[in-house]
């Protein structure tokens, strides 16, 4: 009953993206609508993609580090996405190309830089030194962002606080194609971890003892769940709330055992952001607002709704 | 950005005659009267009086450096922005960096009795500064002709040139008041791919695209830009996409061979037109030539 609700969601999130938009385009001429086959049908395959790729990195990255504050954006990487990006702009690179590469340079090698940090303790990847060694790259990297910016002039500015707040316009065939080769390696690496994470959410310790290989676990979640976020962040910039809320909002309703919940938050991700982007496009057209205002705007009634049943329950 | 096109070193020659024939015109010498002979109110609604007309001015904004230079007092300009190129002898005088959150101390260096402003919030502090420490400081807005026009009015009394700024004013006004006729082309201001941010009615430029005698298709937009979805522009369907930019070499945007941007009818078919910043991107006292080479842009590509 429940898949069947949160599938029925999707679907009609989906579809809402490709039937909807600023321009009204007849049911009966959707197939042969240039608009409908090169605009809105890449931009609402993108939008599930990256949704349902942020929230299932966040509950991959939450069950890893045991933190319900976990995000792919607290351990780093949206700074070094920033700073890739920002980069780019300043060395005159800002080709819609190069821009998504730069940022998806930035973020791994903030990515290396954090999973580094965090072994420095001895061979473990540990849990705190890894929210820690996240933050502090993170702010290390909106530093040399924040310093570049103010060297630079006003237009070149505002053009990267446009890229950096996020957005789906950049959608075509191609970013499509550029996920479809970098999303499913990821993806199956985090859907296969399933139950070795349940094992890990009772406790390293507990874990080892069933028969776990915690540390190569951690490394295979935390790189899987990096380049997911990463991959992201290149084609759409820095979306926001997705990796954050989603999986906690599915917890509410499929409870903590992975083999549900990493599909679920897949599914609920993707479903939000494909309706977010859709109600961005529409609300006030002609003009379009920034997507991650909207899954904000979107998601935390949704959200609040969930956690009272949840806590009444 | 260094090489100049025949162009600019033509309206160079036009506009350094005119700044000629204003400045032999308007000799008579300047009303002199009390202690703070000249006051006006700026467009921050400060009050801001000189003893006697500027004689050290610093421009911090472009627009505002040609305008100095069309009411004939470009040689008591001591102080300019990096972005000020126009008239090309401005590049002779000292730079003092930003126009926007300027460096205060670099402005104080060239002892300047006055400081010309750009309206914005960091800048209205900036002007208090200013005032504090001695120089005249005049925060004007210069988004749109209308405000050109009031600027030339304001800094002709401060430079005690009031009828060459009540002359250049009028002529604005004139030039406002009297658009070419409407010549049908459609065209968009496009100003950033990702997300497609275009020129709305709140804009310079789009009383340009009137000047000229075109439409822009994003006139409805009352703000001066706005992010929209690319479907949108492609049902709007312009004739043509127009791109500003600070590039000499009029190239194809990078957009021009993205799948999704060929869905426009006018990316397709390769209808760009490009203009320079320096003449297209600032209200100024050039806006008659601007909108005068636009229409002839617009004219060349065929229907």
């Amino acid at each position: 009953m429940k898949w069947l609700g949160l599938g029925l969601v999707a679907v009609a999130a989906f579809l809402g993206g490709v039937v909807l938009g600023p321009v009204h385009v007849p049911l009966a001429g959707l197939a042969a609508s240039d608009i409908v086959r090169t605009l809105r049908l890449p931009r609402a395959v993108l939008a599930f993609l990256v949704g349902g790729s942020l929230a299932l990195s966040g509950a991959g990255l939450q069950a890893l580090v045991r933190n319900p504050l976990a995000d792919p954006f607290l351990l780093g990487l949206s700074g070094g996405a920033g700073l890739g990006a920002v980069a780019a702009i300043a060395l005159h690179l800002a080709s819609p190309w190069a821009l998504p590469l730069a940022a998806f340079a930035g973020a791994l090698g903030a990515t290396a830089l954090v999973y580094r940090l965090a072994l420095v303790g001895g061979g473990e990847l540990d849990p705190r030194v890894l929210i820690l060694a996240g933050v502090a790259v993170g702010a290390f990297a909106a530093a040399v962002t924040t310093a570049i910016v103010s060297l630079s002039d006003a237009s070149e500015l505002r053009n990267t606080f446009l890229w950096l707040w996020g957005g789906l316009s950049g959608a075509s065939w191609d970013t499509v194609l550029v996920l479809g080769a970098y999303l499913p390696l990821p993806l199956a690496v985090l859907f296969a971890a399933a139950r070795p994470l349940d094992l890990l959410a009772l406790g390293e310790e507990p874990a080892r003892h069933l028969g776990a290989d915690v540390e190569a676990l951690k490394r295979r979640v935390f790189v899987a769940a990096s380049l997911l976020a990463a991959v992201c962040v290149a084609v759409s910039g820095v979306i926001g709330f997705v990796g954050l809320v989603v999986p906690h909002a599915m917890r509410t309703l499929w409870g903590h055992r992975h083999r549900p919940l990493l599909p679920a938050a897949f599914l609920g991700g993707g479903a939000l952001l494909a309706l977010s982007d859709t109600v961005a496009r529409i609300a006030v057209a002609p003009r379009e607002l920034p997507v991650g205002i909207v899954t904000a705007l979107v998601g935390v009634p949704v959200f609040a709704l969930l956690l009272r049943r949840w806590t009444a329950s | 950005m260094e090489r100049r096109s025949p162009l600019r070193t033509h309206l160079a020659v036009v506009v350094a005659a005119l700044v000629a024939c204003r400045g032999s015109e308007h000799a008579s010498p300047s009303p002199r009267g009390g202690a703070a002979a000249l006051t006006v109110s700026d467009d921050a609604g400060r009050l801001v009086a000189l003893a006697q007309p500027a004689r050290r001015i610093v421009s911090l904004s472009p627009a505002v450096t040609e305008l100095l230079f069309a009411l004939g007092v470009g040689d008591r300009v001591v102080g300019r922005t990096t972005w000020c190129d126009y008239p090309p002898v401005v590049r002779l005088v000292p730079s003092v960096g930003d126009g926007l959150n300027p460096s205060l101390e670099a402005i104080a260096a060239r002892r300047p009795d006055l400081v010309v402003l750009y309206r914005s919030p960091l800048n209205e502090t900036a002007a208090a500064q200013l005032t504090r420490l001695g120089s005249a400081a005049v925060v004007l807005r210069q988004d749109r002709l209308e405000d050109v026009a009031r600027a030339a009015r304001l800094l002709g009394r401060l430079a005690g040139r009031p009828a060459a700024g009540d002359s250049l004013a009028d002529s604005l006004s004139r030039l406002l008041a009297a658009p070419a006729p409407p010549s049908g082309r459609r065209l968009a201001f496009v100003v950033w791919d990702n997300p497609p941010i275009v020129i709305g009615a709140g804009s310079y430029l789009d009383q340009l695209a009137t000047l000229a005698g075109a439409e822009n298709v994003f006139h409805d937009i009352g703000a001066a830009s706005a992010a929209v979805a690319l479907e949108t522009i492609v049902t709007r369907d312009p004739d043509v996409i127009v791109v500003v930019s600070d590039s000499v070499e009029p190239r194809p945007p990078a957009l021009a061979r993205r799948p999704e941007w060929r869905v426009i009818r006018a990316v397709r078919e390769g209808r760009f037109v490009y203009l320079v910043g320096s003449l297209f991107g600032r209200p100024g006292p050039r806006a008659g030539v601007a909108a005068a080479e636009l229409r002839r842009l617009l004219g060349q590509l065929t229907r």
